[in-house]
């Protein structure tokens, strides 16, 4: 019983992966059957020799840290029960508050702490509205997202003049990092060793990329290590599943729920403030700089099941399509209007949702706890 | 005597009902006391102040699982404490298995067991799983207790849950257990390894109070029983010396009868004719293999089992809940077979489910609303597409006050109703449809004394009017005292139809067991409407005294 229940999670956490790789060659199956019956053969040609390029990598890797970081943040609450529809808007805050941190202080590093405290104080104020006056989580989240939209293009024109901020640093690359290490060793080895890897077709990108991405392979392994291995991550899941067998064990599950969302803030402020900081600029037009990928965050999650590896593969696999996308647009090889092209990684996601979503939420999610009541 | 709790005077008010009056209890330690009592007497409202859920509006709470000390006139030497949380009540020794239980299905045994005392390693940054493991593993083995730490709760049955809860107290170190309503959920034979625990744990030196309306269980399980009726303390007796009938007056306020006469019955032609019936259930397994009896109008017609042997999946067939793979249902001659639930409550058939809260209520609808489900799309209720709602709420009405409903008030959610409460509102309206056919599966549930009784009555009443019945239940006793015929059903053969009055409890036993005793009385089977030969027309009695005879419950 024991081995086989065991056995059976693998291969649960193995299905949900499993599931996102099928799914993206799923896809590209059919795009490319359709293509060739369309008797485009130099076209699915020309569209693989983009996929394989280094450069789509890179910039799949660059796009993924905003969503995946979100994507993390979004598992913990909603793990604990409460339902963080307002990503998106952690994600602007912080972008904005990444940027004007590095204005003010000059340190990227700053700016991207800066971005966090933004993200934090709007999670703390979404988690007051949830926990301590019931609010509905939906309608609260949608909230905060608008406050967001709002209140960051407004600061940026308090502060910069202009919905657009003025430009700031950016954060260095993993070379440039090494090479101003300080270290002579360090700069001159290791920055050998890192062009020779960079060097490495497709691949190399991994070893070029902006040191958040490689903070986000750290926190998704970080965040599935507490959710699965760490007393705090089994309280954040018996918060979610069954709140009353926690409060009944003794454990506040307010207190556990104020942690998860705020630690879902600074997951997601790490996010918009590496997304700001990777351009050097926080964009406040329209729908901002974000443009949706808080809301993408939720779907990753949801299609990695919760899981946060499973969320960053299919983080990975959005981003790609989307990075994919946006050369396509550069190049022009499909015969197809633009904004039709900048759909493909939403027409995707659907698609992949509706043939592989089969997600499991947290029996409790979305419900306000109060202890005592029966 | 040493005591290990008192509670001194409580008094608990809610806003309107005054849920535990003036009620003092002393449990003795390493004993186990039953606190007795019909639906919303108050038991757990006094048992969830012991826990800390509730703070008593008057009263005091002493506790301590080594024997409280007394001073010299019989006091109590130790301060009252004052639980502000379950959190103060596990530190002072005190731990409850609730009816419904606490766990987390998706995590495992032992993870269940240690949630909010993990013990940990490496600096806290990760549960010592190893540790938490054998921690479980030595508690199990202490207690004679059998369960794999490692299994999730949502593979393992109510039983092993069950005892991960109590696994769960005890791993808190609780001296004082209180289980509310423990043999609910559980089979006749858990119900009995329950006791075997619940002795093994007094002999440890552990004080166990549980709460239960069942009279037998009461005096088999307990040491000394206290009773609550309307939410006082009516007595406290050892259960060395009392009867089954002093403990019902208790608890009922009045005496019961415990047997009432039915007169014999009068069948007419069939009512509900079930011809060859087979059906998978869910897992796709025959679960329904070719059944064929026919209820005649003015007899009930008894369907025994041990829980799981195709009861459900045939009740599903006959009410339409579940297509049939093969066989010909009839209901009063017309073939329903394919007939949807509509057409068939219009033909007739009222269905008294099994899961009153899955199936019976829309547990977030008022009882104005849950009294016309089903009629919803008929006159006199509904009218031109809308809902006549004065007529609505005059019919919930009518029923709340036949069946004596409580809180008697049409707008309560079905969810604020006490479960013997929330049957009988379920009863009450499917006899409201003045059926042809009444199918009853498990009428009596969960709901208490009083109510089985009442329930019981109607049913007999409805076949004298000349209405079909067929029962469903695993409640050995109900079906026997009120059938005029009986089916046995294993693994979804009926393999015995048999007059109720002439067979012996042991050779229902074998039955159930799927073996065929000798000399068995057999009654007449009716199929098809060939006719048959009446039985059981001498006159009887029906016991009501089997509550304790519940298999499972909700």
């Amino acid at each position: 019983m024991s081995a086989a229940s065991r056995l059976r999670e693998r291969v649960d956490g193995l299905g949900t992966r499993a599931t996102v790789a099928l799914g993206a060659a799923a896809l590209l199956a059919v795009a490319l059957a359709g293509a060739v019956a369309a008797g485009a053969g130099d076209v699915v040609a020309a569209v693989l020799g983009l996929l394989f390029q280094r450069s789509t990598l890179s910039a799949a890797l660059r796009l993924s840290v905003p969503i995946a970081f979100a994507a993390l943040g979004g598992i913990f609450a909603e793990k604990a029960g409460v339902i963080n529809i307002g990503l998106e808007g952690l994600l602007i805050v912080s972008a904005f508050g990444g940027v004007y941190g590095t204005h003010v202080t000059g340190s990227v590093w700053l700016g991207l702490l800066g971005g966090v405290v933004a993200a934090v104080l709007l999670a703390l104020l979404f988690a007051v509205v949830c926990i301590e006056f019931r609010a509905d989580q939906i309608i609260a989240g949608l909230a905060i997202w608008l406050i967001a939209l709002g209140l960051a293009p407004f600061a940026s024109k308090v502060v910069f003049g202009s919905k657009n901020s003025a430009t700031v640093g950016t954060v260095p690359g993993l070379r440039g990092l090494v090479a101003n290490s300080g270290l002579p060793f360090v700069a001159t080895v290791g920055g050998d060793a890192l062009d020779a890897l960079a060097g490495i077709p497709f691949f190399g990108a991994l070893f070029d990329a902006s040191p958040m991405v490689y903070l986000m392979f750290l926190a998704v392994g970080a965040s599935w290590w507490t959710l699965n291995r760490t007393a705090f991550g089994r309280r954040v899941r018996a918060s979610g599943e069954n709140p009353r067998a926690l409060d009944t064990a003794g454990v506040d599950v307010s207190r556990v729920r104020y942690a998860a969302v705020l630690l879902s803030g600074v997951l997601a402020g790490v996010g918009g403030a590496a997304l700001s900081l990777s351009l050097g600029q926080f964009i406040g037009n329209g729908p901002t700089m974000v443009n949706g990928k808080g809301f993408i965050a939720i779907v990753t999650y949801l299609l990695g099941n919760y899981n946060p590896v499973g969320a960053l593969l299919s983080t990975l696999l959005f981003a790609g399509l989307d990075a994919l996308q946006l050369t396509l647009q550069g190049q022009d090889v499909l015969a197809v209007p633009r904004p039709l092209v900048r759909t493909i990684p939403y027409v995707s996601v659907v698609v992949v949702l509706a043939l592989f979503g089969r997600t499991r939420l947290p029996e409790a999610a979305g419900e306000h706890y109060e202890s005592g009541e029966e | 005597m040493t005591e290990a709790v008192r509670l001194d005077s409580i008094t608990k008010r809610f806003p309107g009902v005054v849920a535990n009056d003036d009620v003092t209890l002393s449990v003795e330690r390493g004993t186990v006391h039953a606190l007795l009592g019909e639906n919303g007497a108050g038991k757990t409202t006094l048992m969830n102040v012991l826990y800390g859920l509730y703070e008593p509006t008057e009263g005091a709470v002493y506790v301590d699982g080594d024997g409280l000390a007394t001073d010299a006139d019989g006091g109590i030497a130790a301060a009252p404490r004052r639980f502000d949380s379950p959190r103060d009540a596990i530190d002072a020794g005190v731990g409850m298995i609730h009816q419904h239980f606490m766990l987390v299905d998706p995590m495992t045994v032992a993870e269940n067991i240690t949630l909010g005392n993990e013990p940990r390693k490496w600096g806290g940054l990760a549960v010592d799983r190893d540790a938490a493991r054998e921690a479980v593993v030595d508690l199990s083995r202490r207690y004679g207790f059998d369960v794999d730490p490692d299994a999730r709760i949502a593979d393992v049955g109510v039983g092993v849950q069950q005892r991960v809860e109590i696994l769960k107290a005890l791993y808190r170190g609780a001296e004082v257990l209180v289980l509310d309503e423990p043999t609910a959920v559980l089979t006749p034979q858990e119900v009995e390894d329950l006791f075997e625990v619940l002795a093994e744990l007094t002999d440890a030196g552990k004080t166990i109070v549980f709460i239960t309306h069942k009279l037998g269980e009461a005096l088999s399980a307990a040491d000394e029983v206290t009773v609550l009726r309307d939410g006082r303390n009516v007595g406290t007796v050892e259960t060395a010396g009392t009867s089954r009938e002093e403990l019902a007056e208790l608890m009922v306020g009045r005496e019961v009868v415990l047997d009432t006469e039915t007169p014999p019955a009068t069948p007419g032609d069939p009512a509900l004719t079930v011809d060859g019936v087979t059906a998978r259930d869910d897992r796709d397994v025959v679960a329904v293999d070719d059944v064929s009896f026919a209820v005649r109008e003015g007899e009930v017609f008894g369907i025994a089992g041990v829980d799981g042997n195709g009861q459900s999946e045939l009740v599903e067939a006959i009410t339409g809940l579940h297509d049939p793979d093969a066989g010909r249902i009839e209901l009063a001659g017309t073939d329903v077979t394919d007939a949807s639930r509509r057409e068939r409550a219009r033909a007739g058939m009222a269905y008294v489910p099994e899961d009153r809260q899955e199936r019976g209520l829309v547990m977030s609808f008022d009882l104005t609303e849950n009294g016309v489900l089903g009629s919803q799309h008929d006159a006199p209720f509904s009218r031109g597409g809308r809902l006549d709602w004065d007529r609505v709420d005059e019919h919930a009405r009518g029923v709340i006050d036949e069946y004596d409903v409580r809180p008697p008030d049409p707008g309560a959610d079905a969810r604020s109703l006490s479960g013997g409460n929330q049957q009988k509102f379920i009863v009450g309206r499917e006899f409201a449809r003045d059926p042809v056919c009444m199918v009853a599966s498990h009428p009596t549930r969960g709901v208490d004394i009083g109510s089985t009784e009442f329930i019981h009555d109607r049913l007999v009443g409805l076949r004298d009017e000349g209405h079909a019945v067929l029962l469903v239940s695993s409640k050995l006793d109900e079906v026997r005292s009120l059938s005029d015929r009986l089916a046995v059903m294993y693994r979804g053969r009926v393999v015995a139809v048999v007059d109720p009055e002439a067979v012996t409890e042991e050779q229902l036993g074998l039955l159930m067991a799927g073996e065929t005793p000798a000399d068995l009385p057999r009654a007449g089977r009716v199929v098809g409407g060939d006719g048959g030969t009446p039985d059981a027309d001498a006159r009887r009695t029906t016991a009501v005294d089997d509550v304790d005879a519940e298999a499972t419950d909700d």
